[in-house]
């Protein structure tokens, strides 16, 4: 046998046991055997000194071939290897991803204060200044500044906590009115938002607490279309596109002509159902153009400006937009509930 | 206020569905509340026994339109809605009996209180039941009938609004009736059996020795109508609305005759009211009535008139009316309308108490015209909206609490004093002068106390984990500085935040101090709130050693700690909450209104840890301060590892270890920079601490 032969037979074992290995432990083993330092094929080289100089030549460039032959396939054979325990250890990870997820409980912001937001990023949108007023509100806020007469019956309707001779807990956001007429000039538009209180004994739709927004604009020539106007976008942006509104006469000391204002019932859509008594309508709130007596009060010339204003409770919508019967839900702060989206 | 349809019928024609006249009525002011069929039982008279065809309306009376407290007022609204004509009930005294003056004496000694007294003598009246069709009236107004005499005087007040009373003429004494003010002290016995003691407030009519009856609101127990009447004396009388009102406050006693005179009732009506009455008394008592009533009517009272702009008018709805359309709407109403030019001479009958100026006819006009009728519009000015600067941080706020994982809430304002001493601000606590029970006499002084109620509502439901915060208004009444209010933010922890992390949920994930800590350094890192401090402390209703007061300079910021067991106790909460209150006065004032950034470094870092073993009296706080004091350029950042206390530290020492990265801006740094620098720190430790190194 020549030294020729002696690498083919070399070449053949190794392609053998290179296509009978089982895992690439082999692989590196038969690397080591052939290809290694150390391993046949290398040691082939040194047989190049004794051989005929016309021979060292093509022996020399035999060896490499095999060398890279033997490379090549290994290295195949390693890459479809790899890939296969790639698989299989993948195959092993495999999770029960129907076990449910896991996560700290997240936080919500409370229903009525996202209804608080929502209603505050319209008006804003509207050209309205957030007024910021106190729920201690001296009387005279609260109601002779606001047109009401001394003694009389409409007070009775707005039964209040009193602090003491000046003061009480305002029993309406209007309260605010007279205050920011007094701190500024025409054109404004304003709006607040907050807590009110009257004595009223605690049920599904009464409280002693309620919350309620309060917008008024004063300027030239302002109209009770223009108060109908914005009740509507009002409406639409708050409540849906497909709301309308409807307005009647009411009477509330601060606003003449004064009206209550209603949506389309949001439960049936407005064909009648036992929420809107089958009117197909539920009431919002009461609005208005400005009494003039108030304008004159807070130095506001009436022959030169008008305004309208117009308030009503957050719980309301609310509940015209969630379907939610009972008041005291929202401040039982049954985690259950407010988690509900 | 409950009326008969088809009572309604005898004063106007109607000639639309009942369904549509109530719908119409809402639309025009007039609040149909209820539409119900007339309780059959009582309807004898109308259509056979037991068989009625009659609605009942409830119609909601606004305030300021006390006209419509009586049938013919709404029929004034039924009129324009229908086309037809209002048909008021005529009536005169023409005897045949002696004046009513023979019998009695009527004096008035205050014309401002009673502007109007009509009194008529009915003599030999026969007491008995009313008919049953006056009756069916009543009943379905919500009256109870008495005897013919009292449903009569009723009646007629369902029918024109004018309150009437009844007196047994005979047990007037000295034939005499003073319409005058109590005296202080003066007493009566009201018809519903109670004495009553009177001020100088009070008006009162009274004989020659005693007051008979409490003006506009009660008559008196001993001149009622019993069944031995003969003779009778009707009262028709107009009583000022604010004395009346004042009187019915004082004595607790609402009545329908006090309801209509605090409501205004039309002084004119006041004689056809009293000549009524009179023909019906002898029609179904037999009486006989006198010739001539007694009038004290001294300053009569005309129609007001009212120059309304049309122009104004159609500038407050947004109309284009001319002045016979609107003359048109107000003659509906029986507002005498003339149209000069570009004014309408408005003519106000005096039972439109609630018109008095040129805004009030805008209202009738527009009323009349439909409000719905409006074209909707928006105002023709533009502005920039904007909200307040503490709208804007209590967003902020809320955002970042939100994230945190913590649940906002909503409580409320009124709470309960017995809080108020938990959390010791007795002194200071805002008190309602007329609370609604004792659990709600106080206005809240603090949130946190209401986060503790939220966790043991939430502990007796079986949530057990609760995170949550509000941020709203506390109040306060200090001696100093007086009433006033402030937004406040609190927040509490409870059990653990991972309650739903399988795997997760162990003891040790549970919320303690320093998580609530860290959330109150997060939030302030958020808002760019910078060198915080928080220093032990002790504040009511925390736990006393786990108790931090936040500072940065001289501001308090709030407090953050576990809640006290006693408070835990109170509320019945189980665990140990976490809570923090922070003042937004005092957030406001130290957070910036511009968050700068800063130019971040590409070099790498290089990283150190040192052991710090000092004695237990050094506090954390103070060391990491002292290594911030030193303000080596080359640190990026210091953290706090861990305490270790333990072999091999000698007892009462600790070990803390901190994490430092040094980078610079300029370039890598080499390892005999970072070591010189922190040489540096550890030799200001020595000094300070009298410190060691350990690893």
């Amino acid at each position: 046998m020549n030294e020729f032969e002696d690498i083919k037979a070399l070449e053949e074992e190794a392609k053998k046991l290179i296509e009978s290995a089982k895992e690439s432990s082999e692989l590196d083993a038969i690397d080591t055997k052939f290809l290694g330092r150390k391993g046949e094929l290398t040691l082939q080289l040194r047989k190049i000194g004794s051989l005929e100089p016309e021979k060292r030549k093509d022996f020399g460039a035999a060896v490499n071939a095999a060398k890279n032959m033997l490379a090549g396939q290994l290295a195949d054979f390693k890459r479809r290897f790899a890939e296969k325990e790639k698989e299989l250890r993948l195959k092993k990870e495999t999770l029960d991803v129907t076990v449910p997820g896991r996560f700290y409980v997240p936080g919500t912001p409370h229903v009525l204060m996202e209804t608080f937001d929502d209603i505050k990023k319209i008006f804003i949108g509207l050209g309205y200044e957030i007024f910021d007023s106190p729920e201690v509100e001296e009387y005279k806020y609260n109601f002779a500044a606001l047109n009401y007469p001394e003694e009389h019956p409409a007070i009775d309707e707005q039964m209040s906590f009193y602090i003491d001779k000046e003061h009480l807990l305002r029993t309406h956001t209007t309260a605010y009115q007279h205050r920011v007429m007094l701190g500024r000039k025409p054109p404004m538009k304003v709006c607040t938002t907050g807590k009110c209180y009257r004595v009223d004994a605690v049920d599904a739709t009464h409280g002693h607490t309620f919350h309620q927004v309060d917008c008024f604009a004063i300027d030239k020539g302002i109209t009770f279309s223009d108060l109908k106007g914005t009740l509507l976008h009002f409406a639409k942006s708050m409540l849906g596109q497909h709301v309308e509104t409807r307005f009647r006469p009411d009477f509330f000391p601060f606003v003449e002509p004064g009206a209550e204002v209603a949506v389309t019932c949001t439960i049936c859509g407005g064909k009648g159902c036992n929420v809107c008594k089958g009117s197909g309508w539920l009431e919002l709130g009461g609005a208005g153009m400005i009494h003039p007596n108030i304008l004159r009060g807070a130095g506001i010339d009436p022959e030169v400006y008008s305004g309208f204003a117009f308030g009503f409770g957050i719980e309301r919508i609310h509940m015209l937009l969630h379907n939610v019967n009972d008041l005291r839900m929202f401040m039982d702060n049954d985690l259950r509930f407010l988690r509900q989206r | 206020m409950k009326l008969s349809v088809n009572h309604l019928k005898n004063y106007v024609d109607i000639n639309i569905p009942v369904k549509e006249l109530a719908d119409k009525l809402t639309m025009t002011g007039l609040e149909v509340e209820e539409i119900k069929d007339a309780p059959k039982a009582f309807f004898t008279a109308q259509g056979g026994a037991g068989v009625a065809d009659d609605t009942i309306f409830d119609v909601k009376v606004t305030p300021n339109r006390g006209d419509w407290l009586s049938l013919i007022g709404v029929a004034r609204e039924v009129a324009p809605i229908c086309g037809t004509e209002v048909k008021i009930p005529a009536a005169e005294v023409k005897g045949p009996g002696a004046p009513t003056s023979d019998s009695v004496k009527i004096t008035v000694t205050d014309s401002d209180l009673c502007k109007r007294y009509v009194g008529v003598a009915v003599r030999n009246v026969k007491i008995g039941p009313s008919p049953d069709w006056m009756k069916d009236v009543l009943v379905a107004a919500g009256m109870r009938p008495i005897n013919n005499i009292v449903d009569i005087t009723n009646y007629v007040m369902l029918e024109l609004g004018q309150p009437l009373h009844a007196f047994d003429m005979d047990l007037i004494d000295g034939k005499e009736v003073i319409v005058r003010v109590a005296k202080d002290g003066e007493k009566i016995k009201t018809l519903d059996g109670e004495d009553r003691e009177l001020t100088s407030q009070n008006l009162v009519i009274a004989d020659s020795h005693k007051p008979v009856a409490v003006a506009g609101v009660m008559g008196g127990f001993d001149s009622e109508i019993g069944d031995n009447v003969k003779n009778v004396l009707i009262e028709s009388a107009n009583f000022d609305a604010v004395s009346v009102r004042r009187t019915s406050k004082r004595l607790g006693l609402s009545t329908e005759a006090s309801f209509r005179y605090e409501r205004g009732v039309d002084v004119n009506i006041a004689g056809l009211a009293a000549a009524r009455a009179a023909e019906l008394m002898a029609e179904y008592a037999g009486g006989e009535v006198a010739c001539e009533a007694i009038d004290v009517y001294p300053n009569k009272v005309e129609p007001i008139v009212i120059n309304a702009r049309v122009a104004r008018i159609n500038g407050m709805l947004g109309t284009d009316f001319g002045g016979e359309e609107m003359a048109k709407y107000l003659e509906s109403l029986d507002i005498k309308t003339t149209v000069k030019g570009d004014m309408l001479e408005c003519v106000i009958p005096t039972f439109r108490v609630d018109i008095v100026k040129e805004i009030d006819l805008v209202e009738e006009v527009g009323r009349m015209f439909g409000y719905d009728n409006l074209e909707p519009t928006l105002p023709a000015s533009s502005s920039g909206g904007k909200d307040t600067a503490a709208g804007v941080l209590r967003d902020k706020i809320r955002r970042i609490l939100v994230s945190s994982a913590l649940q906002e809430v909503l409580t409320h304002s009124l709470v309960s004093s017995k809080i108020a001493e938990l959390t010791d601000m007795t002194d200071t606590m805002l008190k309602i002068k007329n609370p609604m029970n004792e659990d709600l006499d106080v206005m809240r002084s603090s949130i946190m106390p209401n986060l503790m109620g939220i966790a043991a509502r939430n502990q007796a439901l079986g949530i057990n984990d609760v995170f949550v915060f509000e941020t709203g208004k506390v109040y306060w009444d200090k001696p100093d500085k007086g009433i006033g209010e402030n937004l406040s933010a609190a927040g509490l922890m409870l059990g653990n935040m991972w309650n739903n992390g399988w795997g997760i949920n162990t003891s040790a994930a549970d919320a303690d101090f320093f998580m609530c800590k860290g959330l109150t350094e997060n939030l302030f890192a958020d808002l760019g709130i910078k060198n915080v401090k928080y220093i032990a402390a002790k504040a009511p209703a925390y736990h006393p050693t786990r108790c931090a007061a936040i500072y940065v300079g001289d501001v308090k910021l709030g407090v953050v700690g576990e809640v006290a067991p006693d408070t835990c106790r109170f509320f019945d909460v189980s665990g140990r909450p976490c809570a923090f209150e922070l003042d937004f006065d005092a957030i406001r004032s130290v957070t910036p209104e511009i968050i700068r950034h800063s130019e971040l470094s590409r070099y790498p870092g290089s990283y150190r840890h040192i052991a710090v073993v000092a004695e237990e009296k050094y506090k954390v706080g103070e060391i990491l301060a002292a290594i911030n004091a030193v303000n080596e350029e080359l640190v990026e950042s210091v953290k706090f590892i861990d305490i270790y206390r333990g072999v091999p530290i000698e007892s009462g020492k600790k070990s803390v270890t901190f994490a430092f990265v040094f980078r610079s801006l300029k370039g890598t740094l080499k390892d005999e920079e970072v070591n010189a620098a922190l040489e540096n720190i550890k030799a200001e430790l020595v000094k300070r601490f009298d410190c060691t190194f350990r690893g």
